[in-house]
């Protein structure tokens, strides 16, 4: 039986920083060096002590090239989850996790940076990550067709009504429009502009995609106990699964037949919840990465909240907002209407809503779900907790 | 000697000769009779490193598909909007993407659609292709 890291782990210190796709004041490395002194900030900690980096989603930021600016003494542990999309976002906490429960390291930032400008656009890269000729040959260029694919299954095939993607965007653009770092900030969904905006690849219109920001984001972990003498309370890490499972994964769109609509997290879930003794009901909110709305849809079905059959009943807008609702969804707007930094907002989002420090917080939050990158060859979600 | 104009090229090098010579040829392990797609060296399922191709109709029923209108980068060459058929071949338990030709009005998931070989522009290059056409 594995050693349960469960609860062992905490994030001591968030930075986050934002700005409109081209609009970064600093190039990549830049951003993310400022990003990772704010998470230092936060928790108290000297900037030199971090002895372990770890990221995803291919960012470029080799972690020996921090060093100077950090005034790093030492690098312990440095590691990549595998995969160009989201999958890895809450993957990337499990190999921190493991580098400090193991004792390979003992402080580590876990980021994700992104300006453009150094990186290229994010949908490009994701996709240059998985290209083939069979993809080109029908078309498939953007990961945002391989999406509408899956999502015309899921609509059209497994019967779930479309119009839940409506309800979870406007949830989004809900508490997008009142948190003043989001893009949406002041903007709630028009739903005629939703209903009528251009059509990207069907059945996804242009509000169905998520955006492409400028910024970085740094969460520093360390051991639970050695984060309860930092400055803020601690967040833990209560469980973590990254991966997937026979049938589902970089196949041509030949994935199994009653997993191809899915958002590929069956197995990680199943995991997260085993490992954890936790179920979808104990869970108080939900950081939700959605690179398309169906795939967060989807995420939201794999991860137990609702079915096939009952999704209408569940994602409902009233449902998904706070403090009210009963499954708070994206409470600082998400990918849609706060920005989209490649999915560590929704990271940050979670330790604030733990910490209290949410623009729109869930009451006595006590779990939250972090949900990676939907539709991934391997996806990954976690768990956070408030520490008791 | 066969080479990809994207990504690497994986166990599949017999698929692109094959529709070059104007067919469709799909890999069956000697050993247990799975086909598999994505091609493989070996067999994971029985061990074998023996693979059969076989020529296999361009037939088959829509799986899934989508209506592309954004003009994604890559896709400067093919006149939009169009439709892209994943089609579940009828021969065997394999799907293959593929551009639609012809009427639109009948597509939806379950609908019988046959295939011709022709190729794809991307960028300076073509890729060799399959395009669909709804049966009736």
């Amino acid at each position: 039986m594995m050693k349960s890291i469960c609860g062992t782990t905490a994030v001591a210190g968030i930075g986050y920083r934002q700005y409109k796709r081209g609009t970064a004041p600093l190039p990549e490395r830049g951003v993310l060096v400022r990003t990772i002194i704010d998470a230092c900030e936060d928790a108290g900690f000297d900037p030199a002590d971090i002895d372990g980096f770890v990221s995803y989603g291919d960012d470029r930021n080799e972690p020996v090239r921090l060093m100077p600016d950090l005034g790093t003494k030492e690098i312990t542990w440095s590691g990549q989850v595998w995969g160009g999309g989201g999958g890895g976002t809450a993957g990337a906490f499990g190999l921190a996790a493991a580098a400090i429960a193991t004792g390979q390291a003992k402080a580590v930032m876990v980021f994700r940076a992104l300006v453009e400008g150094n990186s290229g656009r994010l949908s490009a890269a994701v996709m240059a990550h998985h290209l083939n000729d069979h993809l080109v040959a029908g078309g498939v260029v953007a990961p945002a067709q391989v999406c509408a694919m899956r999502a015309q299954r899921l609509f059209e095939y497994h019967g779930v009504p479309q119009s839940v993607c409506e309800e979870l965007v406007r949830a989004s653009y809900y508490h997008g429009a009142r948190n003043s770092d989001a893009l949406a900030y002041g903007k709630e969904l028009d739903l005629s502009e939703f209903r009528t905006a251009r059509w990207i690849a069907t059945p996804f219109r242009l509000f169905d995609c998520s955006r492409e920001n400028d910024g970085a984001g740094a969460l520093l972990l360390v051991s639970t106990e050695r984060a309860r003498d930092l400055r803020k309370p601690p967040v833990r890490l209560l469980g973590v699964a990254n991966g997937t499972e026979k049938g589902w994964g970089d196949l041509l769109e030949n994935d199994d037949a009653e997993l191809y609509a899915t958002a590929g997290f069956r197995p990680t879930a199943r995991r997260l919840w085993e490992q954890t003794g936790l179920t979808p009901a104990d869970i108080d909110v939900v950081q939700l990465y959605e690179n398309f709305s169906a795939q967060g849809v989807a995420s939201l079905i794999d991860h137990g909240f609702c079915t096939y059959e009952n999704v209408a009943e569940v994602i409902r807008f009233e449902n998904l907002i706070a403090p009210s609702g009963g499954l708070p969804v994206n409470t600082a707007g998400g990918n849609f209407a706060q920005g989209f930094v490649h999915g560590i907002g929704l990271c940050i989002e979670a330790i604030r809503q733990l910490r209290g420090e949410s623009v729109n917080p869930v009451l006595g939050a006590e779990t939250c779900l972090v949900a990676g990158g939907p539709g991934a060859p391997t996806v990954s979600s976690a768990v956070f907790g408030k520490d008791v | 000697m066969v080479q990809t104009v994207t990504g690497p090229l994986g166990a599949e090098g017999r698929y692109w000769q094959a529709l070059a010579e104007g067919h469709l040829e799909l890999p069956q392990c000697t050993g247990c009779g799975r086909w598999h797609w994505p091609a493989v060296w070996r067999c994971g399922a029985c061990g074998s490193w023996e693979h059969r191709w076989r020529e296999v109709a361009l037939s088959g029923a829509i799986f899934t598909w989508t209506h592309t209108w954004h003009p994604f980068g890559g896709t400067e060459g093919i006149d939009k909007p169009f439709v892209t058929l994943l089609v579940s071949l009828a021969e065997v338990p394999i799907r293959l993407l593929g551009i639609l030709e012809g009427p639109e009005d009948g597509v939806k998931i379950g609908a019988a659609v046959i295939g011709r070989i022709d190729r794809t522009p991307f960028g300076d290059h073509f890729v060799p292709a399959i395009r669909w056409r709804l049966s009736q």
